[in-house]
């Protein structure tokens, strides 16, 4: 299932199935689609596959030991399962990946300039042409820390930093990997809010991958949900703030009446008896 | 006749037996009565070959002990081999050529060197550790090319014949039964320690040295152990190596030869006692093949000239080849092999292991 | 006494330019490239080559050592560094031993270790040169000086203000966040390769000419690396107070001790180092721990 009246998706996935060191498979089956100017969120708790999948759409390194061993990854109507990296990441489709995501020895400045801004235009969708005062424009903060090193950045002005490299970088399809990870809650939703703004200014496309499903939800269009390694539901944003299970399992508002006291499960008083 | 491989125990015993199944006790037997018979039938030049073949194998299997097993990178081997040749040396020039006296004090010597290097390279790690070892086997060289200057023999020293009692050791054959037994004791040695407590505990060190430290492992002291035991052995083997080239000199224990007991136990197959063994094999008949083979070819007069700078390229092609496409050296291309016979006719993938 | 000083600027100038090869290789790779000493010995046999083919050009003879080096440089990661990526740092340290092995049977098989000169084929001359103060020089003694402050001067200025340098610098902290952003850092490891390559050959190309050419130079590369411990593997800047050091040491140990101890120096002042502080005096200290 497709996000619904969508003709030119920019990015899509069709049943990857990633195995780590020829014997570990991570994900199986996996497809997803992502259309123009669009925040789609992979909802998951951990371990359930969803950076692997964001690597296999942006590529791994070949010292990595994981292979794509069936699927298809199709970025602008090209095919670009096991495609290096930089090659993606030149073409507009750049990850932030969710450890090691700024360049910790190069001070702010110079983190900006270690990357390559992708010059020509793409096929099929406009490039947002990002220059360094908008870059500034969205993350003062940014252009107050210019000389410092990176690694001595807070966990919220490192994401920020990471998301404007990104940015210059001028993606079509913006990955990124759990940007509110070990943030504050008014630090995820000011970052929510912005990466919502760069969607509606810039004319983004985002595959928001995040275990914070409520933040994620309330900027998404459309959303997956994986676990262990598989897409187990998708729907618009709205769908799955209604549906059941999403809000018991990872909103965390379930159905109080009829819900078992973990007291009461089996197991529990099975072990129970020992003490 | 059992073709297992050996997996499956039914009781204590057979699980701490060194060989197992009968296949290998018979192959054991078969390999012991042709060592034994083999002087009836082979050339002087060949059983000089199996001798140094079997004293380059002790040398192996103690870098195999540090750094196969207890993952404590060496690039220093050299100098504890100079350090027992050179105790021997010593001892000659002291008028005690004894080798009863000699190779006791070599061990002793190696091992306080191992002591003198292990205790700081508790510090370092890895590349670290490798440099820190090369440097030590630049100052261990120094002082002994300083004694060798100080017994004004320039060249180096001579060393007699060793004698026990009335009974000289002399001759290509006892040079061959003598080395062959000592190495045979030493690859004993080698797995039975690999099985024991410290063999496991030096295992579990390369591995993962923070887990090894908190499930109780004295990691400082099997460090030293490890330093201790290897260059121990190496000492000895190198009063050996005195003893038998009848002549010491500095010159011959240059960086080159660590390299070469590097290549040994890499080309052999890290972490791996037969692995030790056929590298030394590999390593010390590889210059002989190429002689052989530019004898085969019978190229004129002259062209011996190429013949060193093209068994030094071929050397270091060869580890590089290794290095690049067969990290798990010999013993893993044998290990398959093994593997292809014992699976025919299924065929299995095996596990790699994740590295 | 100012002899002394001379000397010893003059020596590390030589052992700087090894060690900038080092650091650059290491900082872009963390691989320890142990042949770099051989690359320098490759450099000056390269300049003897072109000398021999085309005597008195002693411009073109340079250009041409030194552009075939990094050439080398950059041929040597392709084939042999390249492959090495998923295995453990001590293979392919190892696997740069093997290479200076096979880099010294190469010249070997070609030149034989015959002393070589390649200065008179250059149509160049080596006369001392009196300073003030009284202490006596070659003139390729102040080349050796004049090129390793250049160089350095170069590199720093890359590094630090070329967005190449940068991304070279970002690809030798986190390859694979530099592929994300586009970098092909496969490509810059080969620069550095080849920047160690031409670095190596500056140094070889002097020192043929100012002492003597033999495949043998190539201990010269481990003295050097001492010298890039010493400073820090991962620290250019490191490398001019580390090399002034090391010179320094084995200068005097000449000058007030035993020749011999001359040779040992190095690895003594090395191991003075690993054993007080390992990463050298301005390496990154948690470098420690990633092998």
């Amino acid at each position: 299932m497709t996000p619904a009246g969508v003709v030119t998706l920019l990015l899509e996935a069709e049943n990857l199935e990633v195995v780590y060191h020829h014997v570990a498979t991570a994900i199986q089956g996996v497809s997803l689609a992502v259309p123009p100017r669009a925040i789609v969120a992979l909802l998951g708790t951990n371990g359930a596959g969803k950076t692997t999948t964001l690597r296999a759409i942006s590529g791994f390194l070949g010292a990595d030991d994981a292979q794509v061993v069936s699927g298809r990854v199709t970025f602008l109507g090209d095919t670009v399962t096991g495609r290096p990296p930089h090659e993606l990441a030149r073409r507009g489709l750049v990850l932030v990946p969710e450890r090691d995501k700024v360049f910790e020895t190069l001070t702010v400045q110079e983190n900006l300039r270690a990357l390559v801004r992708g010059r020509h235009a793409a096929r099929a969708a406009a490039r947002p042409l990002v220059t360094l005062e908008q870059v500034f424009h969205y993350f003062p903060v940014l252009a107050e820390r210019g000389r410092q090193l990176a690694g001595y950045l807070s966990g919220g002005e490192r994401q920020m930093l990471a998301l404007a490299t990104a940015l210059l970088c001028r993606p079509v399809v913006l990955l990124v990997d759990e940007l509110s990870l070990g943030l504050a809650p008014l630090v995820v939703e000011s970052l929510m809010t912005l990466v919502a703004r760069l969607r509606d200014e810039l004319g983004l496309a985002v595959l928001l991958v995040e275990q914070n499903a409520g933040a994620a939800l309330a900027v998404a269009n459309y959303g997956y949900v994986m676990e262990h390694g598989r897409i187990v539901y998708d729907g618009s944003a709205e769908q799955l703030l209604a549906h059941e299970d999403v809000r018991e399992f990872y909103l965390g508002v379930g159905r109080r009446e009829g819900r078992k006291r973990y007291t009461e499960v089996k197991q529990y008083q099975r072990r129970r008896r020992w003490f | 006749m059992s073709l297992a491989g050996g997996y499956f125990k039914t009781t204590y015993d057979g699980d701490l037996a060194l060989v197992d199944t009968r296949l290998r006790r018979v192959t054991l037997a078969a390999l012991v009565i042709a060592l034994l018979v083999l002087p009836r039938f082979a050339s002087p030049f060949a059983l000089d070959l199996v001798a140094q073949v079997a004293l380059a194998a002790v040398g192996a299997l103690a870098l195999n002990m540090l750094t196969g097993f207890a993952g404590q990178v060496s690039l220093g081997h050299a100098g504890f081999i100079a350090a027992g040749a050179f105790t021997t040396a010593v001892l000659v020039e002291h008028r005690l050529p004894s080798p009863l006296l000699a190779l006791p004090a070599a061990a002793l010597v190696g091992a306080g060197l191992g002591v003198v290097v292990g205790i700081p390279a508790l510090r370092l790690k890895g590349l670290y550790l490798a440099l820190g070892t090369l440097a030590l086997h630049h100052v261990v060289l120094y002082a002994c090319g300083e004694f060798q200057n100080y017994w004004g023999a320039n060249t180096g020293v001579s060393i007699p014949p060793p004698r026990l009692g009335a009974w000289v050791l002399k001759g290509t054959t006892a040079w061959y039964y003598a080395l062959t037994s000592v190495a045979a004791l030493v690859l004993a040695l080698s797995v039975n320690l690999q099985r024991s407590r410290a063999g496991r505990a030096w295992m579990a060190i390369r591995d993962r040295e923070i887990a090894a430290e908190s499930v109780g492992i004295d990691v400082a002291l099997y460090k030293v152990l490890a330093f201790v035991w290897s260059s121990a052995i190496t000492a000895i083997a190198g009063a050996l190596f005195a003893y038998q080239r009848a002549f010491v000199s500095v010159e011959a224990f240059g960086f080159f030869v660590a390299i070469e007991y590097i290549a040994m136990i890499i080309i052999g197959g890290l972490g791996s006692s037969l692995g030790a063994v056929l590298g030394a094999a590999f390593v010390t008949l590889l210059p002989h093949g190429i002689d052989a083979a530019f004898a085969r070819l019978s190229v004129q007069g002259g062209a011996e000239y190429y013949l060193f700078p093209l068994k030094f390229g071929a050397f270091g092609l060869l580890m590089a080849v290794f290095l690049v496409f067969e990290p798990q050296g010999l013993v893993g291309i044998w290990r398959r092999i093994r593997n292809w016979f014992f699976l025919w006719p299924l065929r299995y993938r095996p596990l790699r292991p994740a590295s | 006494m100012t002899q002394a000083l001379a000397t010893t600027v003059v020596v590390a100038s030589l052992y700087a330019l090894l060690a900038a090869g080092y650091v650059l290789v290491y900082r872009a790779t963390r691989v320890l490239n142990l042949a770099q000493g051989d690359m320098m010995t490759l450099g000056g046999y390269f300049l003897f080559l072109v000398a021999t083919a085309v005597p008195g050009a002693p411009a073109l003879s340079v250009v041409a050592a030194v552009g075939l080096s990094a050439l080398s440089g950059f041929v040597i990661y392709r084939l042999l560094m390249r492959p090495m990526a998923g295995h453990p740092i001590f293979a392919a340290v190892l696997v740069t031993v093997t290479l200076g092995i096979l880099l010294r049977a190469a010249i070997v098989l070609v030149y034989t270790d015959r002393i070589r000169h390649p200065l008179p084929l250059l149509g160049l001359a080596n006369p001392p040169r009196r300073l003030p103060g009284g202490a006596v020089v070659s003139t390729f003694d102040l080349f050796t000086v004049g090129v390793a402050a250049l160089l350095f001067v170069a590199l720093f200025a890359f590094l630090r203000l070329s967005p190449l340098g940068i991304q070279m610098r970002a690809a030798g902290e986190k390859a694979l966040l530099a592929a994300q952003r586009g970098i092909n850092f496969q490509l810059l490891f080969a620069l550095s390769w080849a920047l160690a390559g031409f670095a190596g050959a500056l140094a070889g190309t002097l020192y043929a000419s100012n002492v003597r050419l033999d495949p043998s130079l190539g201990v010269l590369g481990l003295k050097a690396f001492a010298v890039a411990l010493v400073g820090g593997l991962d620290s250019l800047g490191g490398v001019i107070p580390g090399a002034l050091i090391v010179a320094a040491v084995e200068v005097l140990s000449v000058r007030y001790g035993d020749p011999l101890l001359a040779d040992v120096s190095p690895f003594l002042c090395l191991l003075a180092m690993l054993l007080v502080r390992p990463w050298g005096l301005f390496g990154t200290k948690e470098e420690l721990e990633r092998v």
